[in-house]
């Protein structure tokens, strides 16, 4: 049996007086690239966000290998899981190797800022993204894509298994898209990396997530192999979309054709 | 990237940061020495380290030591905890523009002193002797008061850069409002002196002002040196930070208490010398070509921008003594602007 990394149970997370997510349970299993979907406002990033412990629970809680989050110094939870923010920002002039280097902050003392284990964290994790030939550049003359690859490094360097990545495709052109996310595959595949992530495209959730979680109004509505979950019924309950789904041509996982209203035939 | 061990001790170790602190200690140590050197009785420059090393005329250590020394020693602290608190400042709230200046310090600090020179001079409700003693600690009471506030208001479930600024412009505008209102109500003597005080002015300096801003500078430059880690990871946006597993609302408080106490007790010895807590951090941040302002680089180069305008404020005038505060405005500022136009950048932390 394989074992559960990262678990909500009956969750409720929200901002203020409104609850975003409510009385949610989510088992996430070691290993396992889980990609959360559902449409804007929905309450997927917040969830994450929990996941990650950024946010408190309102009520019930967040079990990481068994212990809840919220009862486990922080430091220590940054030893195992790393977080991804949606639009992370670093201040003008920083280098790529300077970012990752960052990543190495809870393993890190006062006294101990650049110990061999964090040069070879930050040399391993700059080789993964194939971020090395850019270290000495500034982040901020890097293309959107290689950001993100900067970024998915810092996270690598802090030696997590598993990574919570927070619309990791967002404002990227489609190759890029597909290179971000042949990355996190890579990291699955080859490091064992167990991911969680934010996606907005169903079909490259369809092909790189081996699980897909859909949510609306801040509850999951169906949970699964993307086969189960990307059904034509469930869109239109999760996204209100009429949509055919057909074998994706080239990895025969579903791959969702919206109709749209033009196209819409008033069959029975 | 390189770095240094030794035992279990390392860290990152960047050639560029490191030869800006060197550097600019060997330039203050000489900036310093010229400073005692000259005066109305000029000491060959040789001399002055011949009696800094325990040698001289009698007449040449009263004027080295008790005179001139303490008044150079001020300076370099001074300019040091201001660079160093204005390094944190900009760091925390990811704004160049934030110093104690902006945050509501150094008119916290003004206010308490104003306060104390007019009510022991026109309204004689203070004495003397209380009164020399009372200006530097009411000082250091506004300042810290003003900053403390400032950070109280700010404060909703954490701070946040932009609402500290926000607040401190608030608070900056009621202390200053306040200064001037007593200002008006004393009269023309304790004016003239509170205009020298507010300036910032390192006249008469002895060893009595020295010694607590060394005593507080030795405790809280290496409490920085130590958060200078957090203060690396805080550059990022909160989410990240967090997901560093860094208590942010803790890590941002211990800092921002550390800059306050800093820039307070430099406004106390010195009044507020303008600019050297804005400018200092971003001349050293370019300096040393890194992304935040570093902390050495920031004490060294404020430290060096006090005692040169110092230098400048007592001897470019002919017998015409200007406040120090004068200088480092007019030195810091169009340097700062050189630098902004200059660079590709926008000004940054």
């Amino acid at each position: 049996m394989t074992a559960v990394r990262l678990q909500a149970q009956a969750l409720s997370v929200g901002y203020g007086e409104r609850l975003v997510v409510s009385g949610l349970d989510l088992d996430v299993l070691s290993g396992s690239v889980t990609a959360v979907i559902g449409p804007n406002g929905c309450g997927k990033s917040t969830l994450l966000r929990a996941l990650g412990r950024l946010l408190p629970a309102r009520s019930g809680a967040v079990v990481l290998d068994g212990k809840r989050i919220d009862r486990t110094p922080t430091r220590e939870v940054a030893k195992v899981l790393a977080m991804l923010p949606q639009s992370p920002q670093a201040p003008e002039g920083l280098t790529v190797a300077e970012l990752v280097a960052r990543g190495r902050h809870p393993h890190q003392a006062w006294y101990r800022q650049w110990s061999p284990e964090d040069e070879a964290a930050v040399a391993s994790a700059l080789e993964m993204t194939g971020m090395a030939e850019l270290a000495e550049r500034t982040v901020d003359e890097l293309s959107g894509g290689q950001r993100q690859r900067a970024w998915i490094s810092m996270a690598l360097a802090q030696g997590t298994d598993l990574l919570l990545l927070d619309e990791p495709t967002t404002y990227l052109d489609l190759a890029h898209q597909v290179d971000v996310l042949d990355l996190v595959q890579r990291l699955h595949r080859d490091f064992s990396r167990t991911v969680v992530m934010v996606l907005h495209d169903l079909n490259l959730a369809a092909r790189y997530a081996d699980r897909l979680v859909a949510m609306k109004d801040g509850r999951i509505v169906v949970a699964g192999p993307p086969s189960d979950v990307l059904t034509e019924p469930n869109l239109l309950a999760v996204f209100d979309l009429d949509a055919r789904v057909v074998p994706d041509p080239v990895t025969s996982t579903p791959l969702v054709i919206p109709i749209g209203h033009r196209h819409r035939t008033r069959e029975p | 990237m390189k770095g240094f061990r030794v035992g279990p001790v390392s860290g990152p170790l960047r050639w560029r940061p490191f030869t800006v602190v060197v550097v600019g200690l060997g330039l203050v140590v000489l900036a310093g020495a010229v400073s005692v050197a000259r005066g109305d009785f000029p000491i060959p420059l040789g001399q002055v380290f011949d009696v800094l090393l325990g040698g001289g005329q009698r007449g040449q250590r009263f004027i080295v030591l008790d005179l001139r020394l303490p008044r150079a020693l001020t300076g370099v602290l001074v300019g040091a905890a201001l660079g160093v608190a204005g390094a944190v400042f900009q760091s925390i709230a990811r704004n160049p523009l934030a110093g104690p200046d902006v945050l509501g310090v150094t008119w916290g600090a003004g206010a308490g002193a104003v306060t104390v020179i007019t009510f022991a001079g026109s309204l004689g409700v203070v004495g003397g002797t209380t009164a020399a003693v009372g200006v530097p600690l009411a000082a250091l009471g506004g300042g810290l008061v003003a900053g403390l506030l400032v950070y109280g208001l700010a404060w909703r479930r954490g701070i946040e850069g932009f609402r500290l600024v926000l607040v401190g412009v608030g608070i900056t505008a009621v202390t200053g409002n306040f200064t001037h209102y007593l200002l008006t109500v004393g009269d023309v003597t304790d004016a003239a002196r509170v205009m020298v005080w507010i300036t910032g002015s390192l006249n008469g300096r002895g060893w009595e002002h020295v010694v607590p801003v060394g005593l507080a500078l030795a405790v809280l430059i290496p409490a920085a040196l130590v958060g200078t880690r957090l203060l690396g990871a805080l550059q990022f946006d909160d989410d990240t930070v967090r997901g560093l597993g860094v208590r942010l609302n803790g890590a941002r408080t211990v800092m921002l208490l550390l800059a306050v106490v800093l820039a307070a007790v430099a406004t106390a010895s010195a009044g507020p010398v303008a600019f050297v807590a804005l400018a200092s951090p971003q001349i050293a941040l370019r300096l040393a070509g890194t992304a935040t302002p570093p902390l050495l680089g920031s004490a060294v180069v404020g430290g060096l921008l006090v005692v040169v305008s110092d230098l400048v404020a007592r001897l470019a005038f002919g017998g015409f003594e200007l406040p120090v505060g004068v200088v480092t405005a007019v030195l810091g500022a169009p340097y700062l602007m050189y630098l902004l136009v200059r660079s590709r950048r926008e000004a940054r932390v």
